[in-house]
């Protein structure tokens, strides 16, 4: 009877221990899982879930806040996702804050993160649906990749291309590199460039000193460079000489294209100046010209002296005499 | 000829046998729903069967959650995943390793127990003598034998399985230094309801699968002093195969049920 009440005894102990174990572990896991807190719904509307599962954790700011409850799919380009959220964090989440489906380390599950929003907004309530934010996915990562590979391996195609060509000399780079002459021309251009360097490195020191020498503030130098009045003179002069030059250079165009002009013709004055007969010419009937105008002044000397034309000539002289005579006056 | 004859002999003795236990459940859960009770019975071979598996369990329990954790982490390490250790060993244990490791040793310890005890107590005519004299020793024996393990087995395989993860946690926390609250913090981030309870309703059907081959080996033992070695190693063999069938059926009906 003894024996039988510490087989009692000791059965129980061990049938408790292990029930209470089994309890612990289910509390444990259930309490993970958010199933024992009192929970708010809300939703979120995805295009693509990338394989999140029921039971996978929601987190805000970092810290597992519940679980995904139900995945459903509405339409073709329209899931909608249920999460069971603590109610006690979910009054910090806030009605603007975003949904995002992230992956729990390289090779962890999905998780959906859900970043804060605007403090002053109002809190999440059982039945909203907050916005979402759809990250790039591992296809669309790899697709990109597909397209930086294939360029690259352009790329390396037509470098290769490139080196082969430098390698045997061909184009100016490849000469560059490979022609010894290019190079010890290059080494005395170098060399040359150092000596001018140099040398109109001395130029500027002494130009330097001769400046320094100068008064500068005293001479025309200064003036010019210092006076802003002389400075605007100088700009209208130099402004002035441009119209200038401008104006000449026209009246040298006209003047060239009246002159071909005139060479081009069969005017007077072109054959006035490239005639040689025409002087000669000129000259007799020049000579004929003032042996008649001689005689003419002989004729005319006659004519005063003919009765039929010396009042004519009085009355001229008379006239001449007469205004002579008016002018000095108002001189005087 | 004699060979395929041999073959045609042992699959209808196959076939009978299954038949013999099958009938043999039934009337099992005949028995276990009427009167009277063998409760004095039905503790002390649940303390036969528990307790007294206890430190067994136990020590095999912490050497599998050590060896495990010690033969794993190399791996992890080397793929830089040292901190899914917790995860990976609860998940195992629980689920699969757990439950199927105890339930052989058990298999081993409980189940050739049964068939030895009743195959020498049919040999030595005392279930015969316990017919006489008016007690159903089907009840007195084997009901209480089979219930003892069905309800002993799976509160085995939860300490088995907790002892394990504490074995687990000590080698991570002297290799690893990860503190006891964070890798059971761990342990309990991985594991789901779906890990739990498959394995425990799992585990009840091993504590059956042992009790009733075990006490129907015993029960039908009928050769001398070396019928009583045979039913006790049969008991075992046929134990064994039986556990891993039913763990097959529960991993698969466990898919169906809790596939996402």
């Amino acid at each position: 009877m003894k024996k039988t009440a510490s087989y009692k005894t000791r059965v129980g102990l061990f049938v408790i221990v292990g029930t209470l174990l089994l309890v612990a572990a289910l509390f444990f896991i259930g309490n993970r899982q958010h199933i024992f807190s009192k929970n708010i719904k809300v939703y979120a509307i995805f295009q693509n879930v990338n394989g999140l599962q029921l039971g996978n954790n929601v987190r805000y700011s970092g810290i597992n806040v519940g679980t995904v409850g139900k995945i459903e799919m509405v339409n073709e380009a329209k899931i909608v996702i249920q999460m069971m959220v603590d109610e006690k964090t979910g009054a910090f989440i806030k009605k603007d804050a975003i949904a995002t489906i992230g992956s729990d380390g390289l090779v962890g599950s999905m998780v959906v993160n859900i970043l804060p929003g605007k403090e002053n907004l109002q809190p999440i309530v059982s039945g909203d649906t907050i916005p979402t934010y759809s990250k790039i996915g591992a296809d669309d990562m790899l697709s990109t990749l597909n397209v930086a590979s294939d360029n690259a391996a352009l790329l390396t195609s037509d470098l290769l291309k490139i080196t082969n060509k430098i390698l045997t000399g061909e184009g100016a780079l490849g000469m560059l590199i490979t022609d010894s002459l290019v190079t010890q021309d290059i080494r005395v251009i170098l060399t040359n460039l150092k000596q001018t360097t140099k040398g109109a490195n001395q130029l500027i020191v002494s130009l330097d000193e001769k400046i320094s020498k100068i008064n500068i503030e005293k001479s025309a130098a200064g003036v010019l460079l210092s006076d802003t009045l002389v400075g605007n003179q100088v700009e209208n002069i130099v402004s002035n000489l441009e119209r200038s030059s401008l104006d000449i250079s026209e009246t040298t165009q006209q003047l060239e294209a009246m002159i071909s002009e005139i060479h081009a013709s069969e005017s007077a004055f072109n054959y006035l100046t490239k005639d040689t007969i025409l002087p000669k010419h000129i000259d007799s009937t020049m000579l004929e010209i003032k042996a008649a105008s001689k005689k003419l002044n002989e004729n005319m000397e006659a004519l005063k002296h003919n009765f039929f034309f010396r009042s004519y000539f009085n009355k001229k002289e008379r006239l001449e005499k007469k205004k002579a005579k008016t002018s000095k006056q108002y001189k005087q | 000829m004699s060979t395929s004859n041999t073959i045609v002999v042992k699959t209808k003795r196959f076939f009978e046998e299954v038949g013999d236990m099958t009938y043999f459940a039934i009337r099992f859960l005949k028995e276990v729903f009427t009167a009277p009770f063998e409760w004095k019975e039905l503790i002390r071979q649940c303390y036969q069967m528990g307790n007294r598996s206890f430190l067994l369990v136990s020590v095999t329990g912490f050497i599998l959650g050590l060896v495990f954790t010690l033969q794993s982490r190399p791996t992890l390490l080397e793929f830089g995943a040292a901190s899914w250790m917790p995860s990976m060993v609860s998940i195992s244990i629980v689920r699969e390793i757990g439950p199927v490791i105890i339930a052989l040793i058990c298999a081993g310890r409980i189940g050739s127990g049964i068939g030895a005890e009743l195959g020498s107590m049919k040999v030595t005519e005392q279930i015969d003598a316990m017919e006489v004299s008016g007690t159903n020793p089907f009840k007195y024996l084997v009901v209480t034998r089979i219930l003892a393990t069905t309800l002993m087995l799976p509160l085995l395989i939860i300490m088995g399985d907790a002892i394990a993860l504490l074995g687990s946690a000590i080698v991570e926390n002297l290799k690893g230094e990860v503190s006891y609250l964070l890798y059971f913090n761990k342990v309990f981030d991985a594991l789901k309801f779906s890990d739990v309870i498959p394995a425990t309703v799992k585990s009840f059907f091993f504590g059956f699968a042992i009790g009733l081959v075990g006490c129907y080996k015993g029960y039908n033992c009928s050769k001398g002093t070396v019928g009583v070695g045979e039913a006790s190693n049969a008991a075992v063999v046929y134990t064994s195969m039986l556990l891993f069938v039913i763990d097959f059926i529960a991993v698969f009906l466990t898919d169906i049920f809790y596939e996402v």
